[in-house]
């Protein structure tokens, strides 16, 4: 199938609304890659190959010893041991679990021992016992870009809420008590907030429509299950401000599994914590082909994981799940195509 | 044969006929309802405040140890799979029922104490897990991860809002 036809195909089957319907066609595995090149559209400007890693979630308690941290060491020195090493490393949010200074410092400590240069993001985790005060005194600015050999690289905070603390009277604990829980029925649902819209809207003013975007945000930038805010919710404003680019590779934590879908010109995939893995919710997966097994809860390790992407010249993205135990099917084992 | 022929005598037909009589008057329209509507209110009260008091264990970390809490793995109940129960487990290396994995997983995953199995406290994780499974079909031993029924609001069941959770 040539290029053109190919997307006026997906153009045509996004108006009927009815993507879903071709998602076993077009699963965008590394397998299918041999057959109709992925489902992710190529750019057309030619850039430097690169790679970089991805941690995310590695909820870290203010408690000396615990089990989390020592996961966390086996990520960073997974990323280390790879060969050639990652231009950079990329954190999706939730380093800490109870928002409190020490799990930060603590996460900063274990960071730290990356060979290579890190971009750090907020999760929901890490913000609401102080509003993320901790966290930028320790890492800096809650949103931010760079380039790299041709790709615009954008991190931002997409955590944020309205205020539903204040008229409750709650205590900043209390606040981040609530959070914590996924399914917080009385926290609202999370978006980057007007401010950062702004923002990225200048951030990518200049930039010309071919250049490889590469968005990383904490929630997913699609409504998958907004009860647990696998969710995002101005995702349609940041798709707006995007629109223009041919291609925008999108990858977010918060979900603790194997998840893949794709809107228009961004593709969106789902990464592994290194804390504990979350059960798929009760929806239908866009891209059911591309998918985890079940964890053994006595396997401590199982669900968990690191990733290494992998980009090419013409911005075809190769996302590997490097699961610490035996989690991945054979199709997502060879990589999945963002 | 012989007990086929006896009972057909007279006096076990009779018998038959006694045992029957109720669960024929029980299908009868006009029949005593079981419960009074105010009963059924009273016990549906007592349950769903059995599932309230579960999910708040559930979702509180001094069950364990390590913080954790079974909801950190298990949102909404998710993957708690109580319709599957009871099953060969192979971690506890028996025919097992959930009751036997919270404690499992109360005693592994989040290194605490397991409850004693017939305490109020493990009655109302019970109660919690399975009201949020409500309505999956039961299929003991089945292979399957289930996320739980949908919630679009709320707890995921009926409660008076407390503005708690």
């Amino acid at each position: 199938m040539s290029k053109l036809s190919r997307r006026k195909f997906l153009g045509m089957s996004l108006k009927a609304g009815a993507t879903t319907m071709f998602a076993g066609m077009f699963a965008p595995t590394a397998t299918s890659l041999m057959g109709f090149g992925g489902i992710a559209q190529a750019a057309t400007k030619k850039i430097s190959p690169f790679t970089f890693a991805v941690l995310t979630d590695a909820h870290l308690y203010d408690i000396p010893g615990h089990k989390f941290d020592a996961i966390l060491e086996k990520a960073v020195a997974d990323v280390n041991s790879i060969s050639p090493p990652p231009d950079f490393v990329l954190y999706a949010g939730d380093l800490g679990q109870s928002g409190k200074e020490a799990e930060l410092v603590k996460g900063k400590r274990i960071l730290d021992k990356l060979k290579m240069p890190y971009k750090i993001i907020l999760g929901e985790h890490d913000y609401y016992l102080d509003m993320g005060k901790a966290w930028r005194g320790l890492f800096g600015e809650e949103y931010w870009s760079f380039d790299h050999k041709g790709a615009h690289i954008i991190g931002m905070n997409s955590i944020l809420v309205d205020d539903f603390w204040t008229l409750r009277n709650l205590t900043p604990v209390e606040r981040m008590g609530y959070m914590e829980e996924l399914e917080c029925n009385q926290c609202g649902a999370w978006g980057v907030q007007a401010k950062q819209l702004e923002w990225l809207e200048k951030d990518v003013k200049k930039l010309s429509p071919d250049t490889p975007i590469i968005l990383m945000t904490h929630s997913p930038l699609w409504d998958y299950y907004p009860r647990w805010n696998f969710q995002t919710s101005d995702a349609p404003e940041i798709h707006y401000i995007l629109r223009k680019f041919e291609k925008v590779m999108a990858i977010h934590g918060h979900v603790h599994q194997v998840v893949y879908n794709t809107i228009g010109n961004i593709s969106s995939a789902g990464l592994l914590s290194t804390s504990w893995p979350w059960p798929y919710p009760p929806v239908d997966l866009p891209y059911p082909d591309i998918k985890m097994n079940r964890a053994d809860p006595g396997d401590f390790e199982d669900g968990l994981g690191s990733h290494r992407i992998e980009i090419a010249q013409n911005f075809d993205g190769i996302l590997n799940y490097r699961a610490f135990s035996d989690l991945l099917p054979d199709n997502v084992k060879r990589g999945i195509i963002i | 044969m012989n007990n086929l022929r006896r009972f057909t005598t007279t006096k076990n037909l009779a018998l038959a006929a006694s045992l029957l009589l109720p669960l024929i008057m029980m299908n009868n329209a006009n029949a005593k309802t079981p419960f009074t509507a105010a009963e059924t209110a009273d016990q549906k009260e007592r349950l769903m405040t059995a599932v309230k008091q579960g999910d708040d264990l559930w979702h509180n970390p001094k069950l364990g140890s390590n913080g954790l809490a079974c909801g950190n793995c298990h949102p909404d109940g998710a993957a708690s799979n109580p319709h599957t129960w009871p099953k060969y487990q192979t971690n506890l290396g028996k025919v097992s029922t959930l009751r036997d994995m919270i404690n499992w997983c109360i005693a592994v995953p989040l290194a605490g104490k397991p409850l004693a199995l017939d305490s109020d406290e493990m009655i109302a994780m019970e109660a919690y897990a399975t009201y949020t499974h409500r309505g999956v079909a039961i299929a003991p031993g089945k292979d399957e991860q289930h996320g739980a029924v949908p919630v679009t609001s709320g707890p995921g069941y009926p409660n008076a809002n407390t503005g708690n959770r």
